[in-house]
């Protein structure tokens, strides 16, 4: 009985769940990405997204989602220059739920983080922390958790932190023409997956180039003549 | 009409030892002379009157503090205002009195039992001691509660005849007056009281008179009732010097729970405190603390004061504090969502000022929009929650992370670089003497970073903000 509430609520994790997708997840808003993360981004908790350089889509990344949820603020910790106004607003995101916080040292940062989601009036928090130890990674989980907020810590690392740090995802990004590519070293309730490619194309058709479709799928013309659609005939 | 007097024979040495919780024997000293005493230094044979001499000669160990008129008028006002919760009417008398009128207070009681249960609630609150007394007239009331009847008389006959019973020195005549008509035979107040006024007042002055007509008048003193102010303002004089800021905890929350008992009441609530500190050998210094939403909790603005205090560096010992409010306004409850998921425990104003609090008010922004093509000038950051625009100014592409200053570039892009989109020239600002002229591209590096370049007339290639 006890087993059945707990898998009820998706406390246990049985290795045979993994066909079924899990519907308390946030859409990424990038259909192949939500098809790769069977739904997308989690609902709560702690994602870490190992960037590289910054500038090579990790916002426009999340942007799709910000713009869809804004019930609730959204707090944006220490980004690495300032954050542009009219880009924010192009693609939808409401600026007066919009919260941006600039702490002189690290522990402040992680201060308000604490702060901002243990309020509850935060939806998603987007933070810029070099490094985060275990015991901090696990108290943001927490409160991220408890609060039904998503947190999104980026850092500049080319490879996310070895150490196992109690996080719900953790990912690595690289650049690519046609967007993104997405190696997903953990996401909590499922097996470790191959790495996936996000294409902005369709998003920022002016910023990537689209992805080269299998010709396969596209019916090639055969000696020139296309055939007729049946209600025209 | 029916009057209430409150008398408090000792209010500023109670107030004081009740804040401390003080056993020993200790009195208040005016003039060399005893004016208050605990009941401590009454065991030891220490009267009301004694000289300060022999006080320290009854007691070894007494306490000595002195008198200080202006506190004891501002307890005695903090009581008023601590009372007219209870009753709506009533009259400073000072130093020591306070003035009731039961009359209109009785209906809604329910009787002068009730209605006297309800004011002795606060006075034992503060460990006060005090006697009182009912009667018919305002000047009767006081007499006898002076003369510690500690009754509450229904009826008007009680009162009169327990009035002619008093003595002539009690009666509160002026030492002289009593003297006089105790030099014509007359020992009690009901002697004087029978004989012709006329008579009394030719021999005696007016002054009697008046009195005795008072004595009998039913109708309020002529000086106006108390109003409560419209303004939470309290200073609270440390009994100890306090050196670290975290230890204003226990003396600030006194203040602020008087602070929720005063707004509390008139459904009002405040957006910012101003909190003065006075150090023992220096400029008193004022803290402003702010809340955007409003508040009138003590606990809350408790919390937020906290934050602010923590990063102070007292300067000297601090001898007193005070506390203002800025911004009163009516409280009204928050719009909150039916269904808002669990754990809102804040609302986003209050997060700001705790956040502002903490981190300063420079931390914690909100991004604003404004028209003008210059990238720089397209947007800003002010404080959060003020007049906002949310239309973009462009609808061309716009990078979301842009550098303050566009850094340079220091070579052309070369064949490594691939070019997105552009030229897209700006040239503005000619009307505020920040003129530019800018050709911006958007170009991927080898990085794979989506760049937002521009090339100035010059041939000079900066950087300006990732696509990011």
């Amino acid at each position: 009985m006890v087993l059945l509430q707990l898998e009820k609520e998706r406390l246990i994790w049985r290795a045979r769940q993994m066909a079924s997708p899990d519907h308390r997840c946030q859409s990424s808003f990038y259909p192949n990405l939500d098809a790769h993360l069977q739904g997308g981004w989690p609902q709560t908790g702690l994602v870490e997204l190992a960037c590289g350089p910054m500038g090579i889509g990790e916002l426009r990344l999340l942007l799709p989602l910000l713009a869809q949820a804004q019930s609730r603020l959204q707090v944006w910790i220490n980004p690495p220059a300032e954050l542009n106004g009219q880009a924010l607003a192009q693609h939808g995101i409401d600026l007066s739920q919009t919260l941006l916080i600039r702490c002189q040292n690290p522990q402040q940062a992680l201060w308000s983080a604490e702060q901002s989601l243990n309020s509850g009036c935060c939806s998603h928090l987007i933070l810029w922390a070099p490094k985060l130890t275990a015991p901090q990674a696990k108290r943001l989980q927490v409160s991220a958790k408890d609060n039904q907020a998503l947190i999104f810590w980026l850092n500049s690392q080319a490879e996310p932190s070895t150490s196992a740090l109690p996080v719900s995802a953790r990912l690595s990004l690289s650049p690519l023409a046609t967007g993104l590519r997405l190696q997903i070293h953990k996401y909590q309730g499922q097996w470790p997956q191959h790495p996936c490619q996000v294409d902005m194309h369709a998003l920022w058709p002016s910023l990537t180039v689209p992805s080269h479709r299998p010709t396969h799928l596209v019916k090639a013309p055969i000696n020139n003549i296309v055939a007729l659609p049946l209600q025209l005939r | 009409m029916q009057w209430l007097y409150l008398y408090f024979p000792s209010l500023q040495l109670d107030s004081l030892l009740n804040q401390q919780a003080y056993h020993q024997p200790c009195v208040l000293v005016d003039k060399n002379k005893v004016l208050q005493a605990n009941p401590e230094a009454r065991q030891w044979g220490i009267k009301i009157g004694t000289g300060l001499a022999q006080a320290a000669l009854l007691c070894a160990q007494l306490k000595v503090i002195a008198y200080d008129a202006k506190q004891e008028q501002r307890l005695l006002l903090q009581l008023a205002q601590r009372l007219y919760q209870t009753s709506a009417t009533l009259y400073l008398d000072p130093p020591q009195g306070l003035l009731l009128q039961t009359s209109d207070m009785l209906r809604l009681y329910n009787g002068l039992d009730a209605y006297w249960q309800q004011l002795q609630q606060p006075l034992k609150e503060r460990g006060l001691n005090y006697h009182y007394a009912s009667a018919h007239s305002p000047l009767a009331a006081q007499v006898l509660a002076r003369v510690g009847n500690d009754r509450l008389l229904k009826d008007q006959r009680q009162a009169t005849k327990l009035l002619s019973q008093l003595p002539i020195h009690g009666a509160g005549l002026e030492y002289k007056l009593a003297l006089q008509l105790e030099r014509l035979g007359l020992n009690t107040l009901g002697q004087a009281q029978a004989l012709p006024r006329s008579a009394l007042g030719q021999r005696l002055g007016q002054n009697l008179v008046t009195y005795l007509q008072q004595l009998d008048t039913h109708s309020a003193p002529e000086r106006s009732a108390y109003r409560p102010p419209e303004h939470f303002r309290q200073r609270l004089e440390l009994l100890y010097e306090i050196e670290q800021s975290t230890a204003l905890r226990f003396p600030l929350k006194r203040l602020l729970n008087d602070l929720e008992a005063f707004l509390g009441p008139r459904q009002l609530r405040v957006a910012g405190l101003s909190l003065g500190l006075e150090y023992r050998e220096q400029n008193a210094e004022r803290l402003h603390i702010g809340c955007s939403d409003g508040e009138y909790r003590g606990e809350a603005w408790l919390a937020l004061c906290m934050l602010r205090l923590e990063q102070l560096q007292l300067q000297a010992p601090i001898i007193a504090i005070s506390l203002n409010t800025k911004g009163q306004m009516p409280w009204a409850p928050l719009a909150a969502q039916l269904f808002e998921p669990p754990g809102g425990k804040l609302t986003p104003g209050q997060l700001i000022s705790r956040l502002q609090n903490k981190l300063g008010d420079h931390a914690v922004q909100q991004v604003y929009l404004r028209d003008d093509h210059r990238p720089e000038r397209s947007f800003y950051q002010g404080p959060p929650h003020s007049h906002y625009q949310t239309q973009p100014a462009t609808i061309a592409l716009r990078p979301s992370l842009l550098f303050a200053l566009p850094q340079a570039l220091g070579h052309k892009p070369n064949h490594q670089w691939c070019i997105l989109s552009g030229p897209e020239r700006i040239q503005s600002g000619w009307w505020d003497n920040v003129s530019i002229c800018r050709d911006y591209f958007i170009a991927r590096n080898p990085m794979g970073q989506i760049c937002w370049l521009f090339r100035t007339p010059r041939e000079e290639w900066f950087l300006h903000g990732y696509f990011s």
